[in-house]
């Protein structure tokens, strides 16, 4: 059965161009114009996928997600604008799985939803423990770090790291959300360890930090885990 | 000067106990140069006494001391002795005579201290009126000028003042002094009243003097008191000249202070609006043509064509979506609503970030990247300084011949990052290098040569700025090009217990 997609949007554009695409691909697409009726569609429906844009006229997106969280851990991929990391942050820490920026390209959205249903499924069956991007390939069952080949002797919090990137491959993971796994919930404010660590790890996995193959820098929000098929 | 009369009075004694008590000294010694040197003539003694006392305290003491002294010669050196009757036709000549060089020596004293008193009057009055042009020269604004007028005022008459001026908001501002504070303002009904006496002078218990200006009556200085001397009245006078020619002078720079805002606002509103319609449209121009073209003649257009126009719609989506972004960063730096989210940043993430979201417009261009590995973390927001490189990028990428280099510069100067972007376009004029940050510079220099709106620069140098750097234009490299260089200050991160993250 092709996975369902629920599209919460009040522009008809939008939505127009997203089902013709997301009905390319061989997803089922329902839509809804309003947060109400998309709370409602989610409950008779059940989709494996909810697309939110965070501006809506009868609620405030980030009510919505609280919400839908209430009952549902259904991945949410939010829209939003450009200017506001602010809103972005709040939307992922508020139980949003990932974002796009508007205007964004389809592959872009495609590749998040991707990204998002393997991890579902992974979950749900057996679990994968060698994850393979690119020249990069993790060990998670031998603890081994492979670049082309070679093996990467990476420290304690390096490898910390790099596993919760693997576990949400594709995924983008926020500053906080990372300290808080990383260092634990009372060092959130010291970022510039995130990023001396980040700094390291990249350079141990070859990873130019002005042209990166494996992480990604989300400015202002957070980094992901590139998932090259 | 008129003179209270038992101010006179007094007067009169003080010349009178001085003219006795010189004739008093006076003949003690003249009975002993008497006794010394009998043949001398003892009447140029009492003169000389008659001279000094009419240089010291004027005309009516020398009568005095002359008439004294002319008894007391009389009585105890003219023979026979003891007596007013005199014997000697020569003595009676002598008294004649002295009595009349008294009166003319004690009459030219009298003029010369009379002179004397108005030099230094005189002398006075021009120190005042030098001091309060000094005040006036120095004084920045209306409002001071008319604080000032009103102390100066009342120090120099020892009196209240009060000075109202019409304002060019039909406002009456008064300032009151009474030489060593401020005071009160007048009841609006006695200024009221006041302000319909159009003439210099006294009124009731007030004296009241017009500001006039070459554009007519502007205000009024009101003194508290009835009368002032002529003196008085023509100094008054000359200050409140003083002040009223500052005071338009003042006005005259605000009304040109304001017409100078008022036509750049004018000019940058107007260019602003032409920026709008003209790169709104460019792109917009393109996403219609292109797209309407696939839409009538899809099917007789070639595969390679129709990738070809959707492209095209894409890019310049793209480019319209990086214009209004400008628009968005000038309205929030103008309206000086930019609040500063700070966070440790890696450089390399942000230029990064930046070629990332320009790859179609840097992809006819070959991009290096140099980032030494030393280079310390930033501590800025991100996202805002992403947008000013975003923005130097596109400039560069718009002025590159095609195939050129751009290369993107790292490195480290005492506490700072320098980051240079540069290009192999064709440069920018010394003279220029500074003009090409204001805003809508291409523009105003009618250049539609090129794309862009003259924001770009503008907006990059307002983002930096906000964070405390710089930005400047330099020659390229090998002097072709130009440089771009964005430093920003470097901060040291107050790290604890940093072996924790190796």
């Amino acid at each position: 059965m092709s996975p369902k997609i629920l599209l919460v949007e009040d522009e008809a554009q939008i939505r127009k161009f997203l089902r013709i695409s997301l009905e390319a691909h061989g997803f089922t697409v329902h839509e809804a114009r309003l947060a109400g009726d998309g709370l409602k569609v989610c409950a008779d429906e059940k989709p494996d996928l909810v697309i939110l844009d965070l501006g809506l006229p009868d609620m405030d997106g980030q009510d919505f997600i609280a919400r839908l969280r209430e009952w549902s851990m259904v991945p949410i991929i939010v829209l939003s604008v450009r200017s506001d990391e602010a809103e972005k942050v709040e939307a992922l820490d508020a139980g949003a799985n990932d974002y796009v920026t508007k205007p964004f390209g389809i592959s872009e959205l495609m590749a998040r939803i991707r990204a998002m249903l393997r991890m579902r499924g992974e979950e749900k069956g057996h679990d994968e423990s060698v994850f393979e991007s690119g020249d990069l390939r993790v060990d998670l069952a031998t603890r081994t770090v492979t670049v082309g080949g070679k093996l990467v002797q990476l420290s304690r919090k390096e490898y910390d790291l790099l596993k919760l990137f693997v576990n949400n491959a594709g995924q983008v993971l926020t500053h906080q959300q990372i300290m808080r796994m990383i260092w634990g919930p009372s060092r959130e404010e010291e970022t510039h360890h995130l990023r001396v660590l980040i700094g390291h790890l990249r350079q141990k996995l070859g990873d130019p930090p002005a042209r990166p193959r494996y992480i990604l820098t989300e400015q202002g929000v957070g980094y992901r885990l590139l998932a090259m098929q | 000067m008129k003179t209270p009369p038992e101010w006179r009075w007094r007067e009169r004694r003080r010349a009178f106990s001085l003219a006795l008590l010189t004739v008093l000294i006076t003949t003690p010694l003249a009975f002993l140069a008497h006794f010394l040197l009998p043949h001398a003539n003892l009447s140029l003694l009492f003169l000389t006494a008659v001279l000094i006392t009419a240089a010291r305290a004027g005309m009516e003491a020398a009568l005095y001391a002359g008439l004294l002294g002319f008894l007391s010669f009389n009585f105890f050196f003219t023979r026979p002795y003891y007596t007013l009757y005199v014997h000697d036709d020569g003595d009676l000549a002598t008294l004649g005579f002295f009595l009349i060089m008294a009166a003319i020596s004690g009459k030219l004293a009298a003029r010369m201290q009379c002179e004397i008193a108005q030099n230094r009057a005189m002398v006075q009055r021009l120190t005042n009126i030098n001091q309060f042009t000094r005040m006036m020269a120095a004084a920045p604004d209306s409002e001071t000028v008319e604080g000032d007028l009103a102390r100066h005022i009342a120090a120099t008459f020892h009196t209240p003042a009060w000075v109202a001026v019409m304002e060019a908001d039909e406002q009456t501002s008064i300032h009151g002094h009474d030489g060593h504070q401020a005071v009160a303002p007048l009841p609006e009904r006695a200024l009221a009243e006041l302000q319909t006496f159009k003439e210099d002078g006294s009124y009731n218990s007030w004296y009241c003097f017009n500001l006039n200006t070459a554009h007519g009556n502007i205000g009024q200085v009101i003194l508290q008191t009835p009368k002032l001397n002529p003196a008085s009245h023509e100094l008054a006078r000359i200050l409140c000249d003083l002040a009223a020619v500052t005071l338009e002078r003042a006005r005259l720079v605000a009304e040109l202070e304001q017409a100078r805002v008022v036509s750049g606002t004018e000019q940058l509103r107007s260019a602003l609006l032409s920026s709008v319609s003209h790169d709104l449209r460019t792109p917009l121009a393109s996403i219609i043509g292109s797209t309407s073209s696939l839409l009538e003649y899809g099917d007789n257009i070639s595969e390679t064509d129709r990738k070809e126009l959707m492209r095209t719609v894409l890019d310049e989506a793209e480019r319209l979506n990086r214009y209004i972004q400008n628009l968005l960063d000038m309205t929030r730096l103008g309206g000086g609503k930019i609040t500063l989210k700070r966070d440790w940043v890696d450089i390399s993430d942000i230029i990064y970030s930046a070629v990332e979201r320009l790859r179609s417009a840097l992809a006819p261009y070959q991009v290096a990247i140099d980032i030494p590995s030393n280079t310390p973390l930033l501590y800025v927001h991100g996202v805002l300084i992403e947008q000013a490189l975003v923005n130097v990028l596109d400039n560069a990428a718009s002025f590159s011949p095609p195939g050129g280099a751009i290369t993107i510069q790292v490195s480290t100067d005492s506490g700072s990052v320098l980051l240079d972007v540069c290009d192999q376009g064709p440069g920018i004029h010394p003279g220029e290098r500074e003009k090409v940050f204001d805003m809508f510079y291409t523009l105003r220099e009618g250049d539609r040569k090129h794309q862009g709106t003259g924001l770009g620069l503008a907006i990059c140098r307002g983002l930096v700025e906000t964070h405390g750097g710089s930005v400047i234009a330099l020659p390229g490299k090998n002097d072709q090009g130009t440089c771009i260089r964005i430093t920003l200050p470097h901060h040291e991160p107050e790290t604890k217990e940093l072996h924790d993250v190796a």
